[in-house]
C-alpha cells in the first residue's frame, strides 16, 4: 500500500513539474494581450501569431484577429489593420462580436479616410435589425465619418439628432457657419473681378485684381470702339481674359484654402484636445 | 451562399496578405498620423536676399512681377518650378545671359501643349516637372527621370 | 488502486493535450518556418535567432540571410552568407549570395574582388559569379573587355542578351549636342526634331517665325519702337532655341543611358542575379 502510494506520488510529482514548463494557448493568449497593452503592438502580433499557428481548433481566432486588427491600427498600418478585422468579422460567433469587428473595420476606414466605405459598413449595421439597441454609437461613428470627409453640415446634423453629442454638434455647427462657400466666392468673382477675394479677406489680391481687369477691360473696348480690332483681340484674349480668369481661380483658391485652415484648426483639436471617443 | 462570400474574401485577403507583407520587414512602433488634411496648393517663395550682383535687379523685379502680376492672373504654368521661378534659379546657377536663354527654351516648351503629360514627371496633383539642372549644359548635373514618375519635394 | 491510476492518468493526458511549450526549439522553429512562408521575414529572422541560441544549425543560418536578402537589409545578409562554415552544405551557395549581397549594395572594387575570388575558385557557382560580374560591368564607366572574353560565360538566350547589351554600351545610340545646335541655327526648331522632341521643335519654329514676322511687318509700316521689340523677343526665341536645342541633346543622351542600365538592372532581376532559387516551403 504503502509503496503503491509512494510511486503515486512521484508520478504526481512528475507530471506536474512538467505542466510548469509548459503553458495553455489561453496564458499565450493573455502574455500577447499584455504586450498589446504595454503598446509594444510589433511584438503583440507576432504573439498573436504564434498563438494562431498552435490554436488548432481556432479558439481565440476572433479575439487573436481583433487584437492583431487593433496592433496594426495603433500603428497607422491601416490596410493591414482593415484585412484582420475582416477576418475576426468572419470568426465572430455571436452578432456582438460580428459588431465589434465592423465597427473597427468603420473606424480604421474613417482613419484611412476612406469615408464611403466607412459609410457602407455604417449604414448596413444601421438597418440590421440586430444592432437597433447599438444605433446611437453607429451614427456616433457615421458623423465621425461625415468629419473626416469635411462635411461638417451633415456631422452636425447627426451629433445633434436627439443630442448624441452636444461637445461634437456645437464644434460641427461652429466650423460650418465659419466656414466660406466656395461657389460664393467663386460666382461673385464672375460678376464683380475682386470680390471673391474681398469676401475671404484678401483684400489686397483682390483690389489688383479688380485694377488689372479694369485696366485691360478699358483697354480692349477702347481699341474695339476705335475700330483697332486686332489689337482689341489680342488685349482681350492674353490679358484681359488671364486676369479675369486668374480672378475666378483665386476667389476658388482662397476659399478652399480659408475652409482647409478652419477644418485642420477644428481637426487638430479634435486630435489632441478632444476627450472623447475618437476613431 | 453566405460560405461561399466567405471563401471568396477570404481567398481575397490571402492574395492580399501576400502583397501587404511588406509592411512588417520594418519594425514599427505606435503611430497616430495627424487627422489634418494637406493644403496642395504650392505657395509663393519670395525671397528679395541678395546673393549676387545680378540679384540686386533681377530678384526685386521678379519679386514684383510674382506679387502685381503672376499670384494675380492665374496658375497658367503647368510646371515646378514656375516659369518666373525657373528664370530666377537659372540666373542663381548659371549667369544672366545663360539664365535669359534658358527662359526663352523653356517658354517655347511652355507654350508646347501636346504630349507633356507623355514627356515630363509630374509634380504634386497638378504640376509636372521640369527643374533648371536639365538645362544648365553641366551633364553632370543631369538626373533623368523617366515621364509620368511622381514627384512629391 | 488500479482505478485511481486510471484516473490520474486520464486526467494528465486530457491537461497536456492543452499544454504546448511555445518557447521548446522545436516549436520556435515550426513557427519561424510558417513566419518565413508567409512572408514575414523579419519576425521569421526574429524566431531563427532565437532557436539558433539552443542549436547551432547552418540550414536555419541560412535561412536568416536569405530573409535579410528578402527585405532587401543587404548588408545584414552579407553578414550572415559569409558565417556559413566551410564544412556546410550551404556554403557554396552562401558565396553567390554574398556577391550578391555586394552588387545590391555597391559595385566597387570590393565587389569585383569578391567576383574574382569566387570565379578562380573551385565552386560550383564559379560561372554564376562570372556572368554576374560581366553584366555589372555594363553598369560601371570603365571600359569593356573584349567582345569575347566578355561573353565567355554566357549560352545561348543569355548570350544574344548580353551581345545586345554589349553592343549598346559601345555605341550607344547618343544624338550630337553640336549638330542640334547647328539644325537649330538653320532651320529654327530642326534641332528638336532631331533630338525626337518634335512638339517642342515646331513650337520653336512657329514663335521664332511669329516674332521675325511681326518684326519685319512692324519695320514695314513704320512702326520701330514695336519693330525693335519683336526683334529683340524673336532673337531671344532663336537663340534660346539653339541653346535648348543643346540642352536637348544631353537629356536624350541622359534618357538612353538611364533605359540601357534600368534594362541591364531588370535584366539581373529577372535572372535572380543569376543566384540559385530556393522553395524553403514545400
Amino acid at each position: 500500500m504503502t509503496f503503491v502510494n509512494k510511486n503515486l506520488l512521484l508520478l504526481i510529482i512528475v507530471l506536474t513539474s512538467s505542466l510548469v514548463a509548459q503553458s495553455t494557448l489561453q496564458q499565450q493568449f493573455d502574455f500577447a494581450k499584455k504586450l498589446f497593452t504595454q503598446e509594444k503592438y510589433f511584438d503583440a502580433i507576432t504573439e498573436f501569431k504564434r498563438l494562431q499557428f498552435f490554436d488548432n481548433e481556432n479558439q481565440f481566432s476572433f479575439q487573436s484577429n481583433l487584437l492583431i486588427g487593433k496592433s496594426y491600427k495603433a500603428g497607422a498600418k491601416y490596410d493591414e489593420s482593415i484585412k484582420y478585422f475582416v477576418l475576426s468579422e468572419m470568426d465572430a460567433a455571436s452578432d456582438e462580436e460580428y459588431f465589434k469587428a465592423k465597427i473597427f473595420n468603420a473606424r480604421t476606414n474613417i482613419l484611412r479616410r476612406t469615408t464611403k466605405q466607412a459609410e457602407r459598413i455604417l449604414n448596413d449595421l444601421l438597418i440590421d435589425q440586430r444592432f437597433k439597441s447599438n444605433e446611437k454609437e453607429i451614427k456616433y461613428w457615421i458623423g465621425w465619418s461625415y468629419i473626416f470627409s469635411d462635411d461638417w453640415e451633415k456631422a452636425y446634423e447627426i451629433f445633434n439628432e436627439n443630442n448624441l453629442d452636444t461637445a461634437l454638434a456645437s464644434l460641427c455647427e461652429l466650423v460650418d457657419q465659419e466656414k466660406y462657400s466656395v461657389n460664393f466666392a467663386k460666382y461673385s468673382s464672375y460678376l464683380i473681378p475682386g470680390f471673391g477675394q474681398f469676401y475671404t479677406g484678401e483684400y489686397l489680391s483682390g483690389a489688383i485684381s479688380l485694377g488689372w481687369n479694369i485696366l485691360f477691360g478699358y483697354l480692349t473696348i477702347n481699341a474695339f470702339v476705335e475700330d483697332r480690332i486686332f489689337d482689341a483681340i489680342i488685349i482681350g484674349n492674353f490679358l484681359w481674359l488671364r486676369f479675369y480668369s486668374g480672378n475666378i481661380q483665386n476667389a476658388e483658391k482662397f476659399a478652399v484654402q480659408k475652409n482647409l485652415e478652419i477644418s485642420n484648426k477644428a481637426l487638430e483639436y479634435l486630435q489632441y484636445s478632444f476627450m472623447g471617443e475618437r476613431p | 451562399m453566405i460560405i461561399n462570400k466567405k471563401y471568396f474574401l477570404l481567398y481575397i485577403l490571402i492574395f492580399q496578405f501576400t502583397i501587404y507583407s511588406q509592411t512588417d520587414w520594418v519594425r514599427w512602433e505606435k503611430s497616430d498620423p495627424t487627422y489634418q488634411i494637406e493644403d496642395t496648393f504650392l505657395d509663393r517663395n519670395y525671397d528679395l536676399s541678395i546673393e549676387s550682383a545680378s540679384d540686386v535687379i533681377v530678384k526685386p523685379v521678379i519679386n514684383a512681377y510674382w506679387f502685381f502680376i503672376s499670384d494675380v492672373d492665374g496658375a497658367n504654368c503647368p510646371f515646378n518650378p514656375s516659369c518666373s521661378s525657373f528664370l530666377a534659379q537659372s540666373i542663381k546657377e548659371t549667369n544672366i545671359f545663360q539664365g535669359t536663354l534658358m527662359f526663352f527654351d523653356r517658354f517655347t516648351r511652355d507654350t508646347n501643349v501636346f504630349g507633356r503629360h507623355e514627356h515630363y514627371p509630374r509634380f504634386g496633383k497638378k504640376h509636372l516637372y521640369d527643374p533648371v539642372s536639365l538645362y544648365t549644359l553641366n551633364e553632370e548635373k543631369i538626373k533623368y527621370i523617366p515621364a509620368k514618375t511622381f514627384i512629391n519635394e | 488502486m488500479f482505478k485511481l491510476f486510471f484516473l490520474i492518468t486520464l486526467l494528465s493526458s486530457l491537461l497536456f493535450s492543452q499544454q504546448i511549450d511555445f518557447s521548446s526549439p522545436l516549436n520556435i522553429k515550426l513557427f519561424a518556418d510558417y513566419l518565413f512562408c508567409d512572408k514575414d521575414y523579419l519576425r521569421a529572422i526574429d524566431e531563427y535567432e532565437k532557436y539558433l541560441s539552443v542549436f547551432d544549425d547552418d540550414s536555419i543560418q541560412f535561412k536568416i540571410a536569405v530573409g535579410y536578402s528578402a527585405i532587401n537589409d543587404q548588408s545584414n545578409a552579407f553578414k550572415k552568407f559569409s558565417s556559413i562554415k566551410k564544412t556546410s552544405s550551404f556554403y557554396d551557395q552562401s558565396r553567390i549570395e554574398m556577391l550578391k549581397s555586394l552588387y545590391l549594395q555597391k559595385i566597387d572594387s570590393s565587389y569585383f574582388l569578391n567576383a574574382d575570388l569566387l570565379i578562380n575558385s573551385q565552386s560550383p557557382f564559379s560561372n554564376n559569379a562570372y556572368r554576374l560580374k560581366n553584366s555589372s560591368l555594363l553598369l560601371i564607366k570603365n571600359d569593356l573587355p573584349e567582345k569575347e572574353n566578355f561573353l565567355i560565360p554566357f549560352e545561348n538566350e543569355e548570350k544574344n542578351n548580353l551581345s545586345n547589351f554589349y553592343d549598346l554600351k559601345n555605341d550607344p545610340p547618343y544624338k550630337s549636342e553640336v549638330w542640334a545646335g547647328i539644325f537649330s541655327a538653320i532651320i529654327p526648331g530642326a534641332g528638336k526634331i532631331y533630338t525626337q522632341e518634335y512638339g517642342d521643335g515646331i513650337t520653336a519654329f512657329i514663335l521664332t517665325g511669329l516674332f521675325a514676322y511681326l518684326a519685319y511687318t512692324n519695320f514695314d509700316h513704320d512702326h520701330p519702337t514695336r519693330a525693335w521689340i519683336f526683334t529683340a523677343i524673336g532673337a531671344g526665341f532663336y537663340a534660346g532655341n539653339i541653346y535648348g536645342s543643346v540642352a536637348s541633346a544631353q537629356i536624350f543622351n541622359a534618357r538612353v543611358n538611364f533605359d540601357f542600365d534600368e534594362g541591364v538592372k531588370l535584366f539581373l532581376e529577372e535572372k535572380n542575379y543569376f543566384t540559385p532559387t530556393y522553395d524553403f516551403c514545400k
